[in-house]
C-alpha cells in the first residue's frame, strides 16, 4: 500500500510518502529528520497523540486548569479522555506538572497539569 | 509623571520576551503594561500543545510556554501591571495608563509596542444574511470554552481554515459538539498541514476548499447557514448552495496587528501586514518606539515571536545607548511571488533577519536577494505556502555597501 | 401613580420611539399609562435601525402631517436631547447635484422646505461644496444647517427611562394578541404576560399596527415592509465627511436615496436602500444591496474602500403605499372612527423620528379632548444617561476612578467603555437584560473589534451579577442564547436543579 502522511510532530508539516505492507515499511520518502519516520511507524501500527484539554480548579485564581498526556495515547482513546476532563474537578494551587488524574481507562493514561493555579486570593476582612 | 527606561504595552508573548530580553540586556527600568488579568496574553488559551520545539525544544501546551516567561520575569522582578489599558500614547513616548487605581502618566525613554492581534470579523467580511446569535470568532470561542468553562454551541460550521480554527475544530470535538465541516474560501487552507491532519483528519471533519457561507439563517439562534462553492475566479456557483443545519458559526478568517495604539500616535502602518513599517531592529518611523510579534505582523508560530522580540530588543539597548544610528536608509523593494517583507526598511547594514510571505502555494522556489546590479544572496524552498512564514536571515557582510534591496520569489 | 390591578387609563402598543414619546407626554398629566413591548427592550423595532437623523422638513409635501411635525419636531429637538441627556449635533445637509438637471430639482426642494418654514435654506455652489465637503464629488448643493443628528435608540430609550420615572408602567416581552371591547366598554388586551384592561388603546405598533387595528375589526389600513440595508463604516475614516450628504431624491422614491450619514458615535453610515420585502421581521442583509451599496457610496466619495466596512445591518419602513405606487403617504394619526377610544398611528416612518414629540403631543391632544387630563404636578422632565467616563476630561476621569474603581477597568477597548458603564447599563430601570441592551446603551461590542474583546467579560458580568445560567444569557431576546452549557458536565447538572428550583419558588402558594 502507499500513502502520503503528513507528520505533525514539527511546523514544517513534512508530507512524507511511505510505501508499506501490514505494519511493514517497504519505501519511505520525504521525511526530513529521524522524527519523521518514527512518526509513519506508529502511524501505521497505533497512531498516537497527545491529548490536551482543561479541567475545573475550586479555590483557584482562575476555574480551569489546562491539562495533557505527559507522553502521546492511542488516537482512538482522545475522545473518551476529553469526556472525562468534564468531570474532574481538582483544588487549588495546581502547578505545572502535577497529575491531576491517572492511569485513566485502565490504559495507564495520565492527565498533568499545564498551568499554574494559585490560591484564589480573597480579600482581608476590614 | 513618573519615568522609565523603557515600556512595553501588551504581556503577552511578545513582551514577555522582550522585558526578559531588556533585563539580560542590562536595561534595568521596565515595565510592562497589560490590559487582561494575567500575564501571557493569548497563549493562556491556547492549551493544545505544540509550542516551544524551536525556543526550547521540547513540545509544549500555550500556557506551559507563557509560564516559562513568566517565571523569568517574576525571578527578575521585573515590574509589570495587570487589568491596566494604555489609554494614549504620544510621539513623545509618554504613556498614559487607565486601572482600578486611577489615572496614571509615565515618561519612557523607549516603548515596546506588544499588543498583539485582533480577529476578523463577520462584519468586515460581509456575510449577508440575518444577525442570530452563535456566530463567533474562533479566539472568542476558545477563550469562553478553554478559561471560561462554556460551551458555544453543539453543531458547528468553521469557516476559515486558519490556525485557530483548525484547533478549534478539534477543540469543540473533544468537548462533546459535533463539528460538521471546515469551509475555507481559498483552494488552499490557510492553517498549517500537520493541523489539518491532527484537528481535522484525526477526527473526520471534511475540510472543503474552494467554499463559503453565502448566507446566516436564524431567528434568535443561528438556525442554518448557506454554503457555496466558489468559481475559479471567487464567484459563487449558484447551483451548488445548500442548507447546512447547526447553531453555531465559527469564524477563522484573519489576524488584524491590533494597531489602534500606534494609529493614534502617528505611527505609519503597513497596508499589508496591518503592522508598522518597521526598520531592521522593529522601530517604527517614530525614533524609540519599537514593534514586535503580532502587532508588527501575524506570526504562525509563537517561538518566531519570542525570537523576534528578542531580536528587537538589541535594537532598544542600541538606542537608549545613543547606538542606533541611521547610516543610509534603504526600502526594502518587493518583487514577484512575495505579499509582504518585514522589515520594510535597512537604516544600517547590520545582521538582519526577514520575514516573508509569500502569495499562493509553489513548490521548489528560490528567493532571490539582489541590490540592483548583483545577487546578494539565493535560498532554496522546497515548498512554499502562504500560511508559513518564510525567515531568512541575511548577514551584515552580505548587507555591506549595499544601495538597494530587491527581494523576489522564482 | 402605578395601578393596582391590571387596569390602566391608557396602553401603548409598542415601545417604538413614538409609543415612548406618548407614553412621556402622557406622563406629564395625571393618567395610569402602560407600555406594551413584545421584544426585550424598547425601540428594538424601526426605531434602532435608521439613520439617526432629524431632518428639517424640505423632504416632505407642504401641508402634510409629515412636513408640519418634522418641522416642528427639528425645531424641539435640543431642548429634548438637552433634557433627556441625549447625544445631539447639528451638522447640517448637503443634497447634491451631480448633473446640471439635477440643479433645477435643488430648487424645488428649497422652495418646498420655505414653503414648510424651514429656516436657512441655501444652495451653493461647487466651491462651496467643496470648501464644505473637499471629499465629495458634485457640481452644486442645497445645503440645510438645520439638520441635526442624534442616537434613534438612546433617545427612545431615555424617553421610556423619563416615563417610567414619571410613573408610566412597561411591560417588556409582551406581544399582544387579541383585544377585545368589553361591556363597559373598556379594552381587554390579552398578551404574553396575561390580560391588561384599558380605557384608551394607542396604537403605535410600528409595522404591526395594521394588525394591530384589525383586532379591533379597523380593516382600513395595511403596511408594507420596506427594507434598508447600511454598512457602517470603521470611526477611522470619520474624516471623510463633516455633514449628512444625500443625493438628490428620486421622483416617486420611497426613501431618500442612498446617503452618507455620519453618527453620534464617529461612524459614518452608508444607505439605506429600498427595497419592499414580504416578511415584516427579516431583517437580513442581502448580497446583491451591500455590493450595490458599496458602490452607490463611492460615486460620491470615491475615497470609501471595502475595508471601512465594519458591519452591514437593515432596518426596515412601515409603509402604507403599495411597491407599485412607492413614494410617501402622510401620518396616519387619529382615533378610529368605528372604535372609539383606539387612536392609531399608521404609517410613521421617515421622518417618524424627528417628528415623535410632536406626534406625541397631537396623541395627548386627542385624548385630552374628551378626558380633560390633569396636570401631574410632580411631573420630572430631565432624566440622566450613563455618564461616558471616555468623554470626561482627565480631572473627572481620576475622580471617578477614587470614586468607583469600575471606572478603571476599560472592558470595551474599541470604544473605552468602563465596567461601571457596563453594570449601569445591566441595571438600567426598564430591566433589559440583553447583550444587544447593553451594546445600545454603552457602546460596548459596537467597534471596530465587534466584541472580539469585550463579549467574554460581559458575559462575566452579567452572570456574575444576575446569577444566570449559560442559556439564559441572551443576545437579543428570546431564543438568542449565546451559550448552551458549562463545559463540565457536573455543572450543567447544578444548572438543572437550580432551573427547577426556582421555579418551584415562584409558584403562588
Amino acid at each position: 500500500m502507499e500513502r502520503e502522511f503528513i507528520c505533525i510532530i514539527c511546523p514544517n508539516g513534512c508530507r512524507i510518502k511511505v510505501e508499506y505492507e501490514g505494519t511493514n515499511i517497504k519505501k519511505i520518502k520525504g521525511d526530513e529528520c529521524p522524527k519523521g519516520k518514527d512518526y509513519v511507524k506508529n502511524e501505521i501500527t497505533n497512531p498516537l497523540r497527545v491529548f490536551t484539554g482543561s479541567v475545573l480548579v475550586e479555590n483557584g485564581d482562575f476555574s480551569l486548569v489546562s491539562v495533557k498526556t505527559p507522553v502521546p495515547i492511542p488516537k482512538k482513546h482522545l475522545k473518551k479522555i476529553g469526556e472525562i476532563t468534564r468531570q474532574i474537578k481538582v483544588e487549588a494551587p495546581v502547578i505545572i506538572g502535577q497529575v491531576v488524574a491517572s492511569n485513566l481507562l485502565n490504559e495507564n493514561i495520565d492527565l498533568i497539569a499545564t498551568r499554574k493555579i494559585e490560591n484564589r486570593k480573597f480579600l482581608s476582612s476590614q | 509623571m513618573q519615568e522609565k527606561e523603557v515600556i512595553i504595552i501588551g504581556g503577552g508573548a511578545a513582551g514577555l520576551a522582550a522585558a526578559v530580553a531588556c533585563k539580560q540586556k542590562g536595561i534595568e527600568d521596565i515595565l510592562i503594561i497589560e490590559r487582561g488579568d494575567y500575564l501571557g496574553g493569548i497563549l493562556q488559551q491556547c492549551i493544545h500543545d505544540g509550542f516551544g520545539l524551536e525556543k526550547f525544544h521540547t513540545s509544549l501546551a500555550g500556557p506551559e510556554y507563557a509560564q516559562r516567561y513568566i517565571d523569568q520575569v517574576k525571578e527578575k522582578d521585573i515590574p509589570f501591571l495587570l487589568n491596566s489599558m494604555v489609554v494614549n500614547l504620544t510621539p513623545q513616548k509618554e504613556v498614559i495608563v487607565v486601572n482600578n487605581n486611577g489615572l496614571a502618566h509615565y515618561q519612557a525613554r523607549a516603548i515596546v509596542l506588544a499588543m498583539g492581534c485582533r480577529e476578523r470579523t463577520r462584519g468586515a467580511i460581509g456575510i449577508p444574511g440575518a444577525r442570530p446569535s452563535g456566530i463567533y470568532t474562533a479566539g472568542v470561542a476558545q477563550e469562553l470554552i478553554n478559561l471560561k468553562n462554556y460551551m458555544v454551541g453543539e453543531k458547528i460550521v468553521v469557516l476559515g481554515s486558519g490556525d485557530i480554527g483548525l484547533i478549534m475544530a478539534r477543540r469543540l470535538t473533544l468537548e462533546g459538539a459535533e463539528v460538521i465541516m471546515v469551509a475555507e474560501k481559498l483552494p488552499y487552507s490557510s492553517g498549517l498541514p500537520r493541523n489539518i491532519n491532527q484537528c481535522l483528519y484525526d477526527f473526520d471533519i471534511p475540510l472543503l476548499l474552494s467554499h463559503t457561507v453565502v448566507n446566516i439563517e436564524g431567528n434568535g439562534r443561528l438556525s442554518s447557514v448557506t454554503i457555496a462553492q466558489l468559481g475559479k475566479r471567487g464567484g459563487i456557483i449558484p447551483d451548488t448552495k445548500r442548507k447546512i443545519v447547526c447553531d453555531t458559526l465559527l469564524l477563522s478568517v484573519g489576524l488584524i496587528p491590533e494597531n489602534e495604539l500606534s494609529r493614534e500616535t502617528g505611527i505609519v502602518l503597513d497596508n499589508i501586514t496591518g503592522g508598522p513599517q518597521v526598520d531592521e531592529r522593529g522601530q517604527t518611523n517614530i525614533p524609540g518606539i519599537f514593534s514586535c510579534g503580532n502587532v508588527l505582523q501575524v506570526h504562525d508560530i509563537v517561538d518566531n515571536v519570542s525570537l523576534e522580540a528578542e531580536y528587537i530588543v538589541e535594537g532598544v539597548a542600541e538606542y537608549l545607548e545613543g547606538k542606533l544610528i541611521k547610516e543610509q536608509q534603504i526600502i526594502v523593494e518587493l518583487g514577484e511571488g512575495l505579499r509582504y517583507v518585514v522589515p520594510q526598511k535597512l537604516i544600517s547594514r547590520k545582521d538582519t533577519i526577514f520575514s516573508f510571505r509569500v502569495n499562493q502555494p509553489e513548490e521548489k522556489k528560490v528567493l532571490v536577494f539582489n541590490d540592483g546590479k548583483r545577487i546578494i544572496k539565493e535560498k532554496f524552498l522546497r515548498r512554499v505556502n502562504p500560511a508559513e512564514m518564510v525567515r531568512v536571515k541575511l548577514s551584515s557582510s552580505e548587507l555591506e555597501g549595499i544601495k538597494r534591496l530587491k527581494v523576489r520569489l522564482v | 401613580m402605578k395601578a393596582t390591578n391590571n387596569y390602566y387609563d391608557v396602553v401603548i402598543i409598542g415601545g417604538g420611539v413614538v409609543g415612548c414619546a406618548i407614553a412621556r407626554e402622557l406622563s406629564k398629566c395625571k393618567v395610569n399609562v402602560a407600555v406594551l413591548e413584545k421584544e426585550d427592550d424598547v425601540s428594538w423595532g424601526i426605531s434602532c435601525r435608521n439613520s439617526g437623523v432629524v431632518h428639517a422638513g424640505f423632504n416632505n409635501k407642504p401641508g402634510t402631517l409629515m412636513a408640519q411635525f418634522c418641522v416642528e419636531g427639528n425645531k424641539s429637538f435640543a431642548a429634548l436631547c438637552r433634557q433627556l441627556d441625549v447625544p445631539y449635533k447639528k451638522i447640517g445637509k448637503l443634497v447634491v447635484a451631480k448633473k446640471k438637471e439635477e440643479i433645477k430639482e435643488l430648487q424645488k426642494l428649497k422652495q418646498q422646505g420655505d414653503t414648510n418654514g424651514v429656516d436657512n435654506l441655501q444652495i451653493i455652489d461647487l466651491n462651496e461644496v467643496k470648501r464644505l465637503e473637499p471629499n465629495i464629488e458634485g457640481i452644486a448643493a442645497l445645503y440645510s444647517p438645520e439638520t441635526a443628528i442624534t442616537s434613534p435608540y438612546l433617545l427612545t430609550i431615555a424617553l421610556a427611562e423619563n416615563a417610567l420615572d414619571n410613573g408610566v408602567s412597561f411591560f417588556l416581552n409582551t406581544q399582544v394578541k387579541s383585544i377585545t371591547r368589553l361591556n363597559n366598554s373598556r379594552f381587554k388586551i390579552n398578551t404574553a404576560k396575561g390580560e391588561f384592561i384599558s380605557s384608551y388603546v394607542v396604537n403605535s405598533a410600528g409595522l404591526y399596527a395594521d394588525k394591530i387595528a384589525r383586532m379591533v375589526g379597523i380593516k382600513k389600513y395595511r403596511l408594507y415592509p420596506c427594507r434598508g440595508e447600511y454598512h457602517i463604516l470603521d470611526k477611522n475614516v470619520s474624516w471623510l465627511i463633516n455633514h449628512l450628504v444625500y443625493p438628490v431624491p428620486q421622483a416617486g422614491a420611497g426613501g431618500l436615496g442612498i446617503h452618507l450619514t455620519p453618527t453620534i458615535d464617529g461612524n459614518i453610515l452608508v444607505g439605506p436602500s429600498n427595497e419592499y420585502i414580504k416578511i415584516k421581521n427579516n431583517f437580513s442583509t442581502t448580497s446583491p444591496v451591500m455590493k450595490m451599496l458599496s458602490a452607490e457610496a463611492r460615486k460620491f466619495l470615491p475615497l470609501i474602500s471595502p475595508g471601512y466596512i465594519i458591519r452591514s445591518y437593515s432596518g426596515l419602513r412601515a409603509k402604507q403605499s403599495p411597491s407599485s405606487e412607492g413614494g410617501f403617504w402622510d401620518f396616519v394619526i387619529e382615533e378610529s372612527d368605528t372604535v372609539d377610544n383606539f387612536i392609531n398611528l399608521i404609517g410613521i416612518e421617515s421622518p417618524g423620528l424627528t417628528a415623535a414629540q410632536p406626534i406625541a403631543k397631537r396623541v395627548v391632544e386627542i385624548i385630552n379632548k374628551k378626558e380633560r387630563l390633569s396636570p401631574n404636578p410632580n411631573f420630572n422632565p430631565s432624566r440622566k444617561g450613563i455618564l461616558r467616563f471616555e468623554e470626561q476630561d482627565e480631572e473627572t476621569k481620576k475622580a471617578l476612578i477614587k470614586q468607583d474603581p469600575d471606572y478603571g477597568e476599560i472592558v470595551c477597548r474599541c470604544e473605552k467603555v468602563t465596567k461601571k458603564e457596563i453594570l449601569e447599563a445591566t441595571n438600567n430601570p426598564l430591566g433589559a437584560r440583553s447583550l444587544i441592551s447593553i451594546k445600545y446603551r454603552t457602546r460596548a461590542m459596537m467597534g471596530r473589534c465587534q466584541g472580539g474583546y469585550c463579549l467574554t467579560r460581559i458575559i462575566e458580568i452579567l452572570r456574575e451579577y444576575f446569577d444566570l445560567n449559560p442559556q439564559e444569557i441572551l443576545l437579543k431576546g428570546d431564543n438568542s442564547y449565546l451559550l448552551t452549557r458549562y463545559r463540565r458536565n457536573k455543572e450543567n447538572e447544578l444548572c438543572k436543579k437550580k432551573k427547577l428550583l426556582s421555579l418551584a419558588e415562584e409558584l403562588p402558594v
